[in-house]
């Protein structure tokens, strides 16, 4: 493999490979703002300035390619100033909003004046200010701050597929905007604020909520659709603030759809029913682990019973249902539910032509995997029991007693009789196979609250119950 | 993009734009012609214009929007009968463009940027217009005025009121 | 100056009747030079001969055009392009409306020699918006040119096919920029683009193209009449061959578009001998020898002789060969102040230094002109230029940056006193 030089150090590169990526094999960090990886080059914003040796200007290091032999600097006297110039002309105009400002500790703009700015303000002209825009419920735009780096245009452009974000006029009056106060309309609207490196663009969802240094930060899949796109929760107390996706070029490279970002709203939401409670005489009561499951244990003994596994659970959960459910009873169907109309892998496919899937459950090919039929033909039996994560969709149940377990909202009570709250997706460890086959496994974020328990738990209880009637 | 938008632009816009489309690999080359084009036919461009030449050209209306007001040239708001756009670049500057400016605001009544009341002139600064050698100079409409003074500068705009 | 000095272009211009191609063909052998080079020549014999006549291009960076041609890949299955730049936007510069208004034969003859040396089947002639009327009377030649079968399939029976089409701009300087130019072709805003790719590899719709200067493209006629040798013995100097547009503006008595021999003159000889000297008698002043982007010249600097290679020897450049003369009345401050509102105005705003910077610069000289500046802001605005040029996408950087070093180097006592409050905003 070619060889060249960056600060004295020998680095194996790619042909065609730039200087920051292959820098950073090295170990050495090279400030950018308009460059990202998942983007074309622009080489505009003039921050990755570094020092070829037999070049006399100093280069870009994002619009370089790494040549054999090419001895690299990225530390020179020469570079540092351009740093410094750069950072100079990008603060002439931006607004001193860090104490208000949502970025503030998770800013490329702080980080790199901090690394490689001056200290010194030199300019005492007036800012040049700007009447924002409404963009949509998804993005917060704040033009005063943007330092002009075309990331959010070329993402429009080049990701989402709509050129909808657009810099209208020219030179120090640019405005990076939609046009005639529109909407954005993509529904990967969320990414803008990820890669915007201000605070210009972000997200209302998070506006003022959290400090971003405050977050403790776990790795995990979404659970929106089949693709399983890689993410990390950001909480902290016991509560989620954010979602973001996280680097994978096999899957979600850079992105994620606002659907599945702003999915975990429903786990925190106040209407989850955290204890178990059945319903009698056409009311909901709170009741105890025991009485339901005792309930439940009664109903599945020697009955005609039906239990569906949503294709939201983990393949552990999976597992251990069918398991339970044959060591209970010979009479218990199982089937899968999950997307009404996407029963089976054959039916997947995408939904969009950036992520989303058709089907809006994380484990539909895992549960196929398993040798989990899906349901067909309808949800009728004496008794029905229903394990779901959260996104699997409830059929049509014809039963006079449903039990649910797993993550329910008030307003999924109406097709049930009893519940027994489980855990959501953010709340336990797990595999779950992609649309691709892929097993990743979900990391846990939050612990369980209220009476909620895990799926194991619930079924080994209601293992041990004895098999006696109510 | 794909709502159909009311037709403000004639056939003469279209035809025109027909005839060019073969010279051009790339239908997005269309988008400078069909702007002067659809701008010569109505005398500037307001948004239901953009929207139409976007969905000519298939385009979102943002592109054409981000073209259009990155050219001095595409008026974006109405302009006077008469647009006057004097050059104040290095070479006018040196033979008395800043003279003719002033001179015009005052004549004219209104500032450097401006439009008169009746609608008639527009009043516009202008960079180098590459008429250098014949300095000062400035573009009447579509038209170049050379060697201009501040006397001619007064019969042009004479000539104009009464021509109304 | 020499009775001999031959010209190719001057002797034709102001008579409108000389634009016809009737004319032309009688009196300037009209299309004579593409007959021969479809009759006769391969694409790399024409290459070479442009090659020998050491002709520069034209447009502002002197980049030789021979070589530029021998560029465009051979075997790529990608059209190639030629594109004219006619955008003529430096300020000062008016020679290439000239050709186009009174020579556009030229112009045409050449473009259908060069996109045969190139492999081009389709030229572009992008023309700056405000030449309205130049682009008319561009179209009307070209449509003279079709007529007689001088452009359009199989060009005087040699199976050669070539198709001009003429692309109006709409008012942006750096549209001049070759890769904003391509840019603005395809439909775009005017924006330069990171190089590599080249235009040679990667230009107009992502084909090889070549993008060149009105008059250098003008000129082809010339060389392949003349042969490459002759026209490189035109040039007066070494490696710059044929004869050059001067376009003389600004205090002179008679301003006016001139043509000499290449390094045939020197600066002060072109400024007292074509433009009969600085006017009202005045004394001279400062000289920007080509275009505003060039460093400004003090009057003791004049004796250089007029080519690329001693002016870039004395710190300047003759870029598109504009020439304004200042005199001795001339505020240098304000015409700075009016330089640097220019590029600030046309900047695209990519990237950073440019875009921040030139206004910066415009605010720093604003105060300085109304009395509103304290004494270091001179050279904060000296060192705000240094951080712009070199350092920038494209080289309107550059040409903002240059100026403002250069005057306040060579005229620094006239910014002091507006500093020290001697002189204010009138």
């Amino acid at each position: 493999m070619p060889k060249c030089t960056i600060d004295g150090k020998e680095v194996e590169f790619a042909p065609g490979e730039n200087l920051v990526t292959v820098a950073k094999r090295a170990g050495v960090e090279i400030p950018v703002f308009c460059y990202h990886p998942g983007l074309s080059v622009v080489a505009q914003c003039r921050m990755c300035y570094v020092e070829v040796e037999k070049m006399p200007k100093l280069q870009t290091a994002c619009s370089t390619a790494a040549a054999e032999g090419m001895v690299v600097k990225t530390q020179s006297e020469a570079v540092k100033k351009g740093r410094a110039g750069t950072m100079e002309f990008l603060l002439l105009n931006h607004p001193l909003d860090c104490p208000i400002c949502d970025k503030a500790g998770e800013c490329d703009l702080q980080d790199n004046s901090f690394g490689h700015g001056s200290a010194l303000m030199r300019h005492s002209e007036e800012r040049r200010t700007y009447v924002d825009v409404d963009m949509g419920p998804v993005i917060q735009k704040n033009m005063n701050r943007c330092i002009q780096c075309t990331r959010c245009i070329r993402f429009g452009d080049e990701v989402a597929g709509i050129h909808e974000m657009v810099a209208i006029k020219r030179g120090n009056n640019i405005d990076i905007t939609t046009i005639d106060g529109k909407q954005l309309k993509t529904e990967y609207a969320g990414n803008y604020s990820d890669i915007c490196p201000t605070g210009s663009l972000t997200l209302r969802d998070f506006r003022f909520k959290k400090r971003a240094w405050m977050l403790k930060k776990t790795a995990t899949v979404c659970e929106g659709c089949s693709k399983g796109c890689n993410m990390e929760v950001q909480h902290e107390g016991n509560v989620v603030y954010r979602c973001v996706p996280r680097e994978n070029l096999e899957i979600n490279k850079y992105w994620m759809c606002d659907e599945g970002r702003f999915n975990y709203h429903y786990a925190q939401d106040e209407s989850r029913i955290l204890s178990p409670m059945k319903k009698s005489g056409g009311s909901w009561l709170v009741a105890d682990w025991d009485a339901v499951l005792g309930d439940l244990r009664a109903d599945l003994s020697g009955k005609d019973a039906l239990c569906l596994v949503g294709t939201d659970l983990t393949l552990e959960e999976m597992t251990a249902i069918r398991e339970a459910m044959g060591t209970i009873s010979n009479h218990i169907r199982l089937a899968s539910f999950g997307t009404a109309g996407v029963e089976s892998t054959s039916l997947d496919g995408p939904q969009d032509a950036i992520l989303k899937m058709k089907s809006k459950t994380s484990n539909l090919n895992g549960a196929e995997k398993l040798g989990i039929a899906p349901l067909s033909g309808p949800a009728k039996a004496e008794t029905v029991v229903v394990f779901r994560g959260g996104r699997a969709q409830l059929p049509k149940i014809e039963s006079g007693k449903v039990y649910g377990a797993g993550v329910f909202l008030e307003r999924d009570r109406a097709a049930l009789t009893a519940i027994l709250p489980g855990l959501s997706f953010l709340e336990k460890d797990g595999v779950v196979v992609n649309h691709q086959g892929r097993e990743q496994r979900l990391g846990r974020a939050l612990t369980p609250r209220g009476k909620c328990k895990a799926t194991g738990e619930i079924l080994m209880l209601l293992m041990n119950r004895k098999a006696v009637s109510a | 993009m794909t709502e159909k938008t009311e037709k403000h632009l004639s056939e003469k816009f279209y035809d025109a734009m027909k005839g060019l489309e073969p010279r051009y690999p790339d239908k997005k080359a269309l988008i400078l012609p069909a702007l002067h084009q659809a701008q010569k036919e109505y005398g500037w461009l307001p948004k239901e214009v953009l929207a139409e030449v976007a969905q000519y050209i298939g385009v979102h209306e943002a592109q054409i929007r981000e073209v259009a007001s990155f050219y001095t040239m595409y008026n974006l708001k109405p302009v006077g009968k008469m647009h006057l756009k004097i050059c104040t670049n290095v070479a006018c500057c040196l033979r008395g463009a800043d003279g003719l400016m002033e001179f015009a605001e005052k004549k004219l009544g209104v500032r450097c940027g401006e439009t008169t009341p009746d609608g008639l002139f527009t009043l516009s600064e202008e960079e180098c217009l590459g008429a250098c050698t014949t300095a000062p100079a400035m573009m009447a409409n579509d038209d170049y005025v050379e060697n201009l003074d501040i006397q001619g500068l007064n019969q042009f705009i004479e000539k104009v009121k009464h021509e109304r | 100056m020499s009775a001999e000095t031959k010209t190719l272009f001057a002797q034709h211009f102001w008579k409108d009747s000389n634009r016809t191609l009737e004319h032309y063909l009688t009196a300037m052998n009209g299309y004579e030079s593409a007959k021969k080079v479809l009759g006769s020549m391969t694409p790399d014999q024409v290459i070479e001969e442009v090659k020998k006549a050491n002709i520069r291009g034209r447009g502002g960076a002197g980049f030789p055009m021979g070589m530029k041609w021998s560029f465009i890949p051979k075997n790529s299955q990608k059209p190639k392009y030629l594109v004219c730049n006619a955008d003529e936007s430096e300020p000062g510069t008016c020679k290439d409306r000239q050709i186009i208004r009174y020579t556009p034969h030229l112009l045409i003859e050449g473009l259908i020699i060069g996109s045969y040396a190139i492999g081009c089947h389709h030229a572009y002639v992008y023309i700056r918006g405000e030449y309205v009327r130049e682009a008319e009377l561009l179209n009307a030649a070209i449509a003279e040119a079709y007529a007689k079968g001088f452009l359009g399939k199989n060009v005087m029976g040699s199976g050669f096919s070539i198709d001009i089409t003429v692309h109006r701009g709409a008012g942006a300087y750096i549209c001049g920029e070759e890769t904003g130019l391509l840019n603005s072709l395809e439909g775009k805003r005017g924006e330069p683009r990171v190089k590599p790719p080249f235009p040679a590899v990667s230009g107009a719709f992502s084909c090889p193209t070549a993008v060149n200067n009105v008059e250098s493209i003008a000129n082809v006629p010339h060389i392949i009449r003349l042969g490459g040798e002759e026209f490189a013995k035109l040039g007066k100097i070494d490696k710059s061959g044929g004869t050059r547009l001067i376009s003389l503006s600004g205090h002179v008595n008679k301003p006016g578009v001139y043509e000499a021999q290449a390094g045939s003159m020197t600066l002060r000889q072109i400024i007292d001998e074509f433009g009969g000297g600085v006017w009202k008698g005045k004394k001279l002043k400062a000289v920007i020898p080509g275009g505003s982007s060039s460093p400004v010249l003090t009057a003791e600097e004049v004796d250089v002789v007029y080519d690329v290679e001693p002016l870039m020897k004395i710190g300047t450049m003759m870029g598109s060969a504009a020439i304004m003369v200042i005199d001795e009345d001339t505020d240098m401050v304000k015409l700075l102040l009016r330089i640097t509102k220019f590029y600030a105005h046309e900047s695209c705003g990519q990237c950073t230094p440019c875009r921040e910077g030139c206004h910066w610069m415009e605010s720093l000289l604003h105060k300085i002109v109304h009395g509103e500046a304290k004494p270091g802001d001179i050279d904060l605005l000296v060192d705000v230029a240094g951080n712009i040029g070199g350092k920038t996408l494209c080289a309107l950087g550059d040409a903002a940056a240059m100026p403002v070093q250069s005057f306040v180097k060579r005229f620094r006592s006239e910014f002091d006193a507006y500093v020290k409050g001697q002189k204010s905003h009138a």
